[in-house]
């Protein structure tokens, strides 16, 4: 319990800290960033340049921490501010928009990759001594040193440009109705190349650290143990190799998550598919600062509430954990 | 069915590593009987857990059995299938491991370790094999409400008497003990060694303890071998091998017994370093520490065990006993 | 101890192979002007010739005779030279030939020459990140995990929460931020997110040094500070250490090379990731020029791969149990 309410008082903090971050990020950068936007931004609607005064606090005299306490209340309330690039629409109707792609894309790759990954990663420590064992991990090292966007270039490049086996971008037809099983089919079709993507560039990570993990146990006197009780292999490898190996794994979860979706974004933005990270890359282009920071704060957010899940992962599979004792 | 649990013959086998192999059993030979508590005592690196691991048939890795022969009552362990000796290991011959803390699988409680042990080797249900447990939980003084706890919620001696209930649980004839109490202290030693002892007179199987702390088996043991080097260089009952030592190694690891104020003691009594094995010294491995050495002991072969009489074998060409300078008498006074 | 850590790097088979692997790309990066036919941002051959021989015309402009024994002649001599300037401007978006090995991109700049001048602006970033990196988190470990308390308690609160807010998001807004284009914000942006993860790993290796004998007994006997910690600690690090500065150094190309492909880098430069960028920008993908966004990919994940490969051999010297054994 204690553990839990550590790991929750680390959460309510992280979440604190990045949403500061997003707050005084733009006021501590050198260069003055807002006076550089206002004086590019001359052709624009008055309401618009209020708009872009208003995120960057030059609109009032009130000292920093005033300005501070507002928009930790804004933020609280879900207000997070007008996007100028989409003028007048707020920010967080931007965002709902391009969410549930995101999550459906991004949910579902972190999901199959971790537990592919680590399926792969035990069956290459249990059979290391075998060439597709080496094989495999040979491979993935090498696959992990692409750039993710590069990777999605190259599958654009193959199999959508050349086979026209998939659509080059976006994330659904525009011919078919919306909701219609034809639509479903062409969602699907849309969101293979992306998903492939993730997957594979993400895949080495964990495949790596789970065999890793693996080969550390399988060297515990317990396996001896186990192997001298004669338990069925099955039950080794899962209750006693696996179950102790995947917990630095989901430990790890956060940092690797992280990972997973800032390639997440890149890949959307490589595929043109509307979800968060493509938003964020026209909000890059158009300087649309209070998209991007809210962008970031929902990413995190999201990332910080993954991580604690994993903390909670972690206290029910490891009972030291649970008693405090780690 | 013949008195004779297991015996050993000309036992090689050590492990290959990257400078070579090295062979930390070599030409070992020895029978247990039937009820026998032995015990085996050499420093770290004289191949005493090399020996357990080959009995238990399980060397794993780069280690393996060059040749030789384990024969358990009567079937010769070495060229047995995979199969067989998983049938008959933990059922017939149990082993206690080293470090109760790493011997342990962290996350899973004790009763699932105890019981799963029983269902890999019977049909029973779980509250059967669950009463197995407890049953023997009780036998090492364990209340049977830790079958739900973790490990880590034990303490040193409880877990290793949690890992002997675990060896016993499918009542084997043979237990074998490697360093079973190294990592704890002194008392809980002495108590642990206590209940191994009572268990044997309970249930009546075979020890063979091994330990580089030679005191510990002075009391219960039957019999007692002296491993150094990979060589078995002493054997004998052990009363007999205790008050009179034929090899000076023996005497040597007598001389350095630890005292009772730490849990943990080096072996300081012996001068220099256990040889390494992938190049052992000429003649008599003991020969470059022993303080009785002649020039002809560094010579020529390795003395292996030869009767000295009254049942007992030794490897040292020149008995104690008849040793001219006397020097036995005033270290035997010690004793 | 460097020169053992070394000679075992070099011993190995797999950290052999991804030293020659960076060595050959440091080359390059050495002799880009050398190796590279044209400059990066040259879109066109000028040459010029002169002509046959300059001529001479003379033109008298005033003739004028004040005395017998003085003539004032004002005459204007021009030579003339004629010069041939052939302009060769590159093709645009050409295929490989003989002269563009990699073809040329939209503005006509041979993709060859970019790719090598491309190597210095990327590894020069990549390297120098990883050393920043590698720097900033060992002086936090070693301030944290030696000194322990107040210190300790800080930066590692630190650590953990700058762990898990996700970098690359950070560095896109972080980047997007910055006016300045150049090299040094760059390193800036990705050293400053990339430090809590090697800090943590360096932390705790200075925690289980500190426990070791040696070290215990030098700090009961009263060694100074300094020498316990650069004489007997600093040098147990190495192999994590370079582990570290191998791992930042790909995680900072990768990095490097994903901001300027978004834009945020400066897109006037040439870099692996610029190439990418206007690659990207000029449609390469779907008129098939391969050549143009292939080998920037590649010799990214060759470099990486090299990282890896010597990071796989530090694995496993220092950890015997991934050792094939």
């Amino acid at each position: 319990m204690k553990y839990f309410l550590r790991k929750l008082g680390l959460l309510a903090f992280t979440l604190f800290v990045s949403v500061s971050l997003n707050f005084f990020l733009p006021r501590m950068m050198p260069g003055d960033p807002a006076r550089a936007l206002l004086d590019k931004m001359e052709n624009l609607q008055p309401e618009q340049l209020d708009t872009i005064r208003a995120a960057f606090g030059l609109d009032t005299d009130d000292p920093v921490i005033v300005q501070y306490g507002r928009y930790l209340r804004n933020t609280l309330r879900g207000d997070l501010g007008t996007s100028f690039s989409r003028f007048p629409t707020p920010v967080s109707e931007v965002m709902r928009v391009a969410l549930p792609w995101s999550i459906g894309l991004m949910g579902l790759c972190t999901i199959i990759s971790f537990s592919l990954g680590t399926l792969i990663g035990i069956a290459a420590a249990w059979r290391r001594e075998t060439k597709l064992a080496s094989a495999t991990v040979g491979f993935f090292s090498f696959v992990r040193s692409f750039p993710y966007f590069w990777l999605g270039l190259v599958f654009i490049y193959f199999f959508a440009f050349r086979l026209r086996a998939f659509p080059i971008g976006g994330a659904y037809s525009v011919d078919a109705a919306r909701g219609g099983a034809a639509w479903w089919l062409s969602v699907l079709r849309h969101g293979a190349l992306p998903a492939a993507t993730i997957v594979v560039s993400s895949l080495g990570a964990w495949i790596l650290t789970m065999r890793n993990n693996m080969i550390n146990v399988l060297a515990e006197d317990y396996i001896t143990v186990a192997m001298a009780k004669g338990l069925p292999i099955r039950r080794i490898k899962s209750m006693y190799a696996a179950k102790n190996a995947i917990l630095p794994s989901v430990t790890g979860f956060a940092m690797s998550l992280g990972f997973v979706i800032g390639g997440g974004l890149v890949t959307e933005m490589v595929f043109a598919y509307p979800g968060i990270g493509y938003m964020l890359y026209q909000a890059v282009n158009a300087k649309d600062y209070p998209l991007m920071q809210a962008i970031f704060l929902f990413i995190a957010v999201a990332v910080l509430i993954a991580n604690f899940a994993a903390d909670v992962a972690v206290m029910i599979l490891d009972p030291r954990v649970r008693d405090g004792a780690k | 069915m013949s008195d004779t649990m297991l015996e050993v013959r000309n036992l090689r086998a050590g492990y290959a590593t990257a400078k070579g192999f090295v062979r930390a059993v070599d030409d070992v030979s020895f029978s247990l009987r039937r009820g026998e508590f032995l015990g085996i005592a050499g420093e770290s690196g004289c191949g005493k857990s090399t020996l357990a691991y080959a009995i238990m048939r399980l060397l794993r890795d780069n280690a393996r059995v060059e040749s030789g022969g384990l024969l358990f009552k009567g079937r010769d362990l070495v060229p047995m299938p995979a199969a067989e000796v998983d049938a008959l290991r933990w059922t017939d011959m149990a082993m206690v491991f080293q470090s109760a803390m790493n011997a342990l699988n962290p996350v899973l409680s004790i009763g699932e370790q105890l019981t799963d042990a029983v269902h890999a080797h019977r049909s029973v249900s779980r509250d059967e094999a669950e009463a197995m447990a407890v049953e023997m939980l009780a036998l090492v003084d364990i209340n049977a409400d830790r079958l739900r706890s973790y490990p880590h919620q034990l303490s040193g001696g409880m877990k290793q008497r949690v890992m002997i209930a675990m060896a016993l649980i499918l009542k084997p004839e043979l237990l074998i003990m490697d360093e079973p109490t190294t990592a704890l202290d002194v008392v809980v030693q002495r108590s642990i060694i206590e209940k191994i002892e009572e268990l044997r007179r309970r249930l009546g199987f075979s020890v063979i303890f091994i330990t580089h702390d030679l005191s510990l088996l002075v009391e219960i043991s039957d019999s007692l071998g002296i491993m150094y080097a990979g060589r078995l260089v002493e054997y004998g009952p052990a009363a007999a091998l205790f008050n009179e030592p034929r090899h000076p190694y023996t005497e040597g690891l007598m001389n350095s017994f630890p005292s009772l104020t730490g849990p943990l003691r080096r072996m300081d009594g012996i001068e220099g370093r256990t040889p390494d094995l992938l190049s052992p010294p000429p003649g008599c491995r003991y020969a470059p520490r022993c303080r009785y050495a002649r020039p002809a002991c560094s010579e020529g072969g390795c003395p292996g065990l030869a009767p000295s009489g009254e049942g007992r074998l030794s490897a040292c060409p020149y008995p104690m006993g008849g040793r001219a300078d006397g020097g036995v008498a005033g270290e035997g006074g010690r004793l | 101890m460097i020169k053992d850590f070394l000679k075992t790097l070099v011993s190995n088979r797999k950290s052999l192979v991804g030293l020659c692997l960076l060595g050959f790309f440091v080359l390059v990066a050495a002799f880009a002007p050398l190796i590279a036919p044209y400059e990066p941002k040259i879109d066109r051959l000028e040459t010029v010739a002169e002509l046959g021989e300059p001529s001479l015309e003379e033109e008298i402009v005033s003739e004028d005779y004040p005395s017998d024994s003085r003539d004032v002649i004002v005459y204007r001599s021009t030579t003339t030279r004629e010069y041939e300037k052939t302009v060769d401007y590159f093709p645009l978006r050409a295929k490989p030939s003989a002269e563009h090995p990699l073809g040329t991109n939209h503005a006509g700049n041979d993709l060859f020459s970019q790719l090598v001048w491309g190597t210095r602006v990327s590894l020069t970033i990549g390297l120098m990140t990883g050393l920043f990196v590698t720097a900033l988190s060992l002086t936090l470990a070693l301030l944290s995990g030696y000194l322990g308390g107040v210190v300790d308690d800080v930066i590692t609160f630190l650590t953990n929460v700058m762990l898990v807010i996700p970098g690359l998001p950070l560095m896109i807004v972080v980047a997007a931020y910055v006016t300045m284009k150049g090299t040094l914000p760059i390193v800036l942006i990705l050293g400053l997110t990339g430090w809590p993860y090697p800090t943590r790993l360096l932390r705790s290796q200075v925690l289980t040094l500190k426990g070791r004998d040696f070290v215990r007994v030098s700090r009961s006997l009263g060694e100074r500070t300094s020498f316990v910690v650069f004489r007997e600690i600093l040098p147990n690090m190495i192999s994590i250490a370079m582990a570290e500065f191998f791992a930042s150094s790909m995680a900072a190309i990768l990095g490097e090379a994903t901001l300027e492909f978004i834009g945020l880098g400066n897109v006037t430069v040439v870099s692996w990731g610029t190439i990418l960028f206007w690659a990207q920008a000029n449609g390469a993908l779907l008129s098939g020029a391969w050549w143009w966004f292939l080998p920037p990919g590649i010799c990214i994940a060759l470099v990486g791969t090299s990282f890896v490969l010597i990071n796989f051999a530090i694995d496993e010297i220092s950890n015997p149990r991934l050792r094939k054994r």
